[in-house]
């Protein structure tokens, strides 16, 4: 069979899973060839780029990719469209890498850049900025349901979470191998505990939003909750499958049975959350001086309780609500998980996925799909479970692993996946458009240690990437593939909430650049607040600097999304979210017309504009440059000189001329 | 692929026009209001009288009838005995509490279901699966699923409105009402207190509508300057302006109750202080109803235990004052829609996410309870004046014909024309529907149409 099944390390059996003398064990399991043949589950191929006699073609191939691209289109008698020009490039690969306009200096640089590399000069200043491990771990935080509160019915605040956040955008920033990146997620404590930065990274396993009750605390239904969130994020981040629905019974479609499901599960048996406090001492005792004699005060009514008559608990139980609304946010730590071999949880299949009815009990293994038959699972306590996990995941030769990355990568290039499904790589999920396109993409990836840049630049460089979001032929590929999933052009997009909010920061010359660190609580409106169980949870960051931060710096909160962000399709948090939605409908119109910040933001802008161009059609050349990335066309201009000298002088014609500009589909799309 | 064709049906020119129904055959109701009681009303002291508890008051629960799980009621609770008397009501002889005065006057109008259950005992997990069929965030709302299937008959005004309680958020908070991950258009909004009830419909301050229609011409005029043939997703977000401005100027005519007469805002209690709020919310679920909005969730009971009907520490107290906030508008509501010709076209749903312990909690309270409660349906289609299923001697169990909230969610898509199976979306690899295990239509529920 294959190499990396070594990977599995037997020899780490330390005896029998926890309970299983007296429990049954689920079957280790057996596969047909039909099931194990799926493409997805197949090594990869080794795919060689085809070549093409024609000169067009030769000179329209730039890198392997357009190889793969063009004898696709040509099977189906479409071309590729023209290179779209330097002013759209360069909009293009700013929004694809940095989430933000280029400026209008940056687009003289590139634009009278002589070099025939200028473009190649582009991508790699890009790459190397600060600003594309913000938009590129953006990305990720979006699949791994990254969110600064617990959910449920108290959305408790994490403090801390943002050095999560720092760690993503550091290691994008760095050019992490990937394998490394995975490992320090799932295991970064099992493998040095004494190193910061795994710890922060370990936190990846307590991302999921997170129940905590009033009373009786169920603490084996918390636990069960726990351990799915910890189990369903690993198929869906990394492998690109939904073991998740095998938690109930066997998968109905994926050849994942619920044994397999629960094995998974294993490897977090022991997994606990720890929080290192990362306060100093005065901020220790500071905050001992106020949480003490609360806690002392509430043991006191607790106990009270206890021997009170039934008819005076209501009473001290306000009492108690009243002290702990009191309590200040927890000492800043790290948020952490650490092996606990004393507390790990017996693990077994759940007849429905209730954990009152467990059945059979099982150890952990990964999935028996992608292993020999009857491959022998280990004991739930072992040394390492989730780097031993982890090490299976990123063995080079995992099916799965790099053609998932690999597509993610794509798709935030293109809009759209070879697998449009990027979670899912099963028979639910679509077919690869470019299936040799992956594994070569996915061949290299590991080849290059598995760092992304070099596959951003192959993208970004190639004719695929650089063709026109307008085809000649645009009737007839439409009928043969309205997806556009062969690219015969690229596909323009609207840009996410986020970039929406920071460009209008840019253009009007407020964004505070400012890059990591903890989150910002903006000043919303107090209707928005109320919605909020603890609304006393809700309090402004004092250093109004920060209100003009980038988006993804503005608390990520489960129970309260900004309105901004929940009508641009920005996710929830609460499940992972492989690609975002790109609506368009009335409630965007109404928030970026009449929204306050989209007011404030364009007076802002038409100060600015004032006061850098004090002449007319220079100001209006600026304002579409910083708006647009291009000067207004004659007609563009020709209608907003007479719309201004109707009311010549009048600032409100300015400061709507500049909401216009955020409404805008030039500012709005990418093309 | 089925992903292709939700994105295809995202970006046609209108996300939200009317769609017709899977079964037309079946579709009796066009729009649902739901009247959320949030906290969990006690079933005992409204719609299930239990003579049985008055005797059994003071002492242990007698162990034929078995074990639940509660939250805070243990081994040692014990039974409570109720005040409320109940009384047959209208000629269908419903048995309602004294509690609501008002609702008994439209007894022949409610199907009673007493044989309700839910698989959690806690608010968040309980809200959630209510409202979404799960017992996690992150899944759409029934709201979101009714609009996906069915679209809006209301040009210019949201097709699915909240209008939480100004008392506080409930447990589950925002997310139990949205959209999850269906594409944000299907998003609730939600209402604000007071005549301004939609967030972004004013113009800014200082700007007058003629100023402001001459910003939004000049921004199509731009955008149609650089457009390049025909372009669908620009056409929809063009259109998208155009419905904007119309909701802008044309809402806060239906937001307005001052057209309403004195004798229809006297029913919904408008103007005494104890409905006013609730009241005013009622009448403008009936207004949005008669305008075309498709899904309207009316909430009663937020901001902790003694403004929701979460009665942990004195069952009376709690449930006499919230009573006393929401009997009078939601029977005005019933009337309201039933002489407006609206009820059998609106499907009206009463209760919360579970009911009340028989045993007491702290003495005089009743502690959460998922396992027997009771809601009513009325309207769409319902069978007025029925009485479904019944929970134990003691209101323990539902131990007659139960239903589930996944039956309930099933039967209410079938009397909107909607099959459970069809209304679907594929979401991370599973075809996600608003029902996580399949529930079954409860027939007996509704008045079936003869084709």
């Amino acid at each position: 069979m294959k190499a990396w099944i070594a990977i599995l390390n037997v020899g780490v059996l330390l005896g029998v899973p926890v309970g299983a003398s007296e429990d049954k064990v689920a079957p280790l399991g057996t596969y047909k060839a039909s099931e194990r043949n799926y493409w997805a589950f197949q090594p990869r191929k080794n795919a060689t780029p085809p070549t093409f006699i024609e000169p067009g073609d030769k000179a329209w191939v730039s890198t392997p990719v357009d190889g793969f691209i063009l004898a696709t289109l040509k099977k189906v008698g479409l071309r590729p469209s023209p290179p779209a020009d330097k002013t759209t490039l360069i909009r293009r690969v700013t929004y694809d890498l940095h989430g933000l306009p280029p400026t209008p200096e940056e687009i003289d640089a590139f634009l009278h850049d002589p070099s025939p590399k200028a473009y190649e000069h582009l991508v790699d200043r890009l790459l190397a900025s600060p600003r594309y491990g913000e938009q590129w771990g953006r990305h990720w935080l979006d699949v791994v349901r990254f969110a600064e509160s617990d959910g449920y019915e108290y959305d408790t605040h994490r403090p801390d979470a943002y050095r999560f956040r720092d760690y993503v955008v550091q290691s994008f920033n760095e050019d992490k191998p990937y394998t490394q990146f995975v490992k320090e997620q799932l295991a970064g404590d099992e493998m040095d505990s004494s190193n910061e930065t795994n710890l922060v990274a370990s936190g990846f396993n307590r991302l999921g939003p997170l129940r905590k009750n009033a009373g009786n605390q169920n603490v084996a239904s918390s636990r069960n909750e726990v351990l799915t969130e910890m189990t369903n994020i690993v198929g869906a981040a990394f492998l690109g499958v939904t073991v998740g629905c095998a938690r109930c019974h066997d998968h109905k479609f994926d050849p994942f049975r619920q044994s397999d499901y629960y094995r998974m599960q294993g490897f977090f048996a022991q997994a606990q959350p720890n929080d290192l406090l990362r306060a100093t001492k005065e901020e220790q005792d500071a905050w001992h001086a106020t949480v003490d004699p609360l806690q002392q005060q509430m043991r006191q009514l607790q106990m009270k309780m206890r021997r009170a008559p039934e008819e005076e608990k209501g009473k001290l139980q306000v009492e108690l609500d009243a002290i702990d609304e009191k309590m200040p946010l927890p000492l800043t730590a790290i948020y952490a998980v650490k092996d606990t071999p004393k507390e790990a949880t017996p693990i077994h299949t759940l007849f429905h996925g209730d954990y009152l009815d467990p059945r059979e009990s099982v150890g952990a293994r990964p999935l028996g799909v992608l292993l020999p038959d009857n491959t022998p699972e280990e004991a739930i306590i072992t040394a390492t479970p989730r780097l031993n996990l982890a090490n299976w995941i990123v063995n080079p030769d995992h099916p799965l692993t790099a053609r998932v990355m690999v597509n993610r990568i794509w798709q935030y290039h293109f809009g759209r996946g070879i697998v449009s499904t990027a979670n899912d790589f099963g028979r639910m999920g679509g077919r690869p458009s470019h299936p040799e396109l992956l594994d070569y993409l996915a061949n290299l990836y590991v080849a290059n240690g598995w760092r992304m840049k070099p596959l951003h630049r192959m993208i970004l460089l190639s004719s695929a990437y650089r063709q026109a979001s307008e085809s000649p032929m645009e009737k007839i590929a439409m009928e043969k593939d309205a997806e556009n999933s062969l690219l015969w052009k690229f596909s323009k997009r609207r840009l996410e909430a986020e970039e929406i909010r920071d460009s209008m920061l840019a253009i009007s010359g407020k964004l505070n650049p400012k890059i990591g660190g903890p989150s910002v609580l903006v000043p919303i409106d107090r209707d928005l607040v109320k919605m909020l169980k603890r609304p006393q949870y809700w309090v402004a960051t004092k250093d109004k600097s920060a209100y003009d931060r980038r988006t993804m710096y503005l608390i990520y909160k489960r129970n309260l999304q900004l309105p901004f962000m929940g009508v641009f399709d920005a996710p929830d948090m609460q499940l992972s979210c492989p690609r975002r939605e790109q609506s368009a409908h009335a409630l965007q119109a109404l928030e970026l017309l009449n929204g306050q910040m989209s007011n404030e933001l364009a007076a802002v802008f038409a100060e600015r504009l004032q006061k850098e161009r004090p002449a007319n059609p220079a100001r209006l050349d600026l304002a579409w440059r910083l708006a647009t990335g291009r000067a207004p066309t004659t007609k563009e201009k020709l209608l907003a000189s007479q719309y201004l000298a109707e009311k010549p002088g009048d600032p409100v014609r300015w400061k709507e001329l500049a909401l216009d500009l955020y409404n805008l589909n030039a500012f709005l799309y990418v093309n | 692929m089925m992903a292709e064709q939700q994105a295809r049906a995202a970006s046609s020119l209108n996300p939200l026009a009317p769609k017709p129904p899977h079964m037309p055959e079946h579709a009796q109701a066009k729009s649902m209001i739901f009247l959320f009681m949030a906290g969990g009303p006690s079933h005992l002291e409204t719609f299930d009288p239990k003579p049985l508890l008055n005797k059994l008051d003071g002492q242990k629960r007698p162990a034929e009838f078995g074990d639940v799980q509660y939250q805070n009621v243990n081994s040692q609770s014990r039974i409570l005995g109720t005040k409320r008397t109940f009384r047959k009501c209208g000629k269908s002889g419903i048995e309602i509490s004294d509690l609501f005065p008002y609702q008994a006057e439209v007894a022949d109008e409610l199907c009673v279901i007493r044989s309700m259950y839910g698989d959690m005992v806690v608010h968040s997990a309980a809200q959630y699966q209510m409202m979404t069929g799960r017992i996690i965030p992150g899944f759409p709302a029934m709201g979101s699923w009714i609009v996906y299937g069915l679209g809006s008959e209301a040009e210019n005004l949201p097709a699915y409105v909240v209008m939480p309680d100004s008392h506080g958020a409930q447990e589950a908070g925002v997310p139990m009402y949205t959209n999850g991950f269906l594409p944000s258009v299907y998003q609730p909004t939600m209402f604000r207190p007071g005549n301004k009830p939609v967030l972004n419909l004013d113009l800014p301050k200082g700007l007058t509508l003629e100023e402001r229609r001459r910003s939004i011409s000049l921004l199509k005029d731009l955008n149609k300057a650089t457009m390049v043939g025909e372009d669908p997703e620009f056409a929809a977000r063009m259109a998208a302006y155009d419905t904007a401005f119309k909701m802008q100027t044309e809402a806060p005519k239906v937001f307005d109750l001052n057209t309403e007469s004195k004798e229809t805002l006297d029913m919904y209690g408008v103007g005494d202080p104890k409905t006013d709020d609730y009241g005013r919310r009622c009448l403008m679920a009936r207004r949005m109803v008669e305008n075309g909005v498709r899904f309207v969730c009316v909430v009663s009971g937020g901001g902790g235990p003694e403004a929701e009907w979460d009665a942990h520490s004195d069952i009376e107290d709690n449930h006499l004052r919230m009573a006393s906030w929401t009997d009078r508008p939601v029977a005005a509501l019933i009337k309201d829609l039933k002489r407006r010709g609206l009820l059998d076209s609106t499907i009206v749903l009463w209760g919360g996410e579970f009911g009340r312990s028989p045993e007491s909690e702290k003495g005089k309270g009743r502690d959460h309870h998922n396992t027997g409660f009771s809601m009513w349906v009325a309207g769409g289609g319902f069978k007025g004046g029925t009485v479904y299923g019944a929970t134990d001697a003691i209101g323990l169990k539902a131990i007659e014909k139960p239903v589930h909230f996944r039956d309930l969610h099933t039967t209410i898509l079938y009397q909107l024309g909607l099959n459970q199976d069809a209304l679907s979306y594929m979401h991370l690899g599973r075809k996600e529907r608003l029902t996580e295990v399949r529930g079954e239509v409860i027939t007996d529920l509704v008045s079936l149409r003869t084709p």
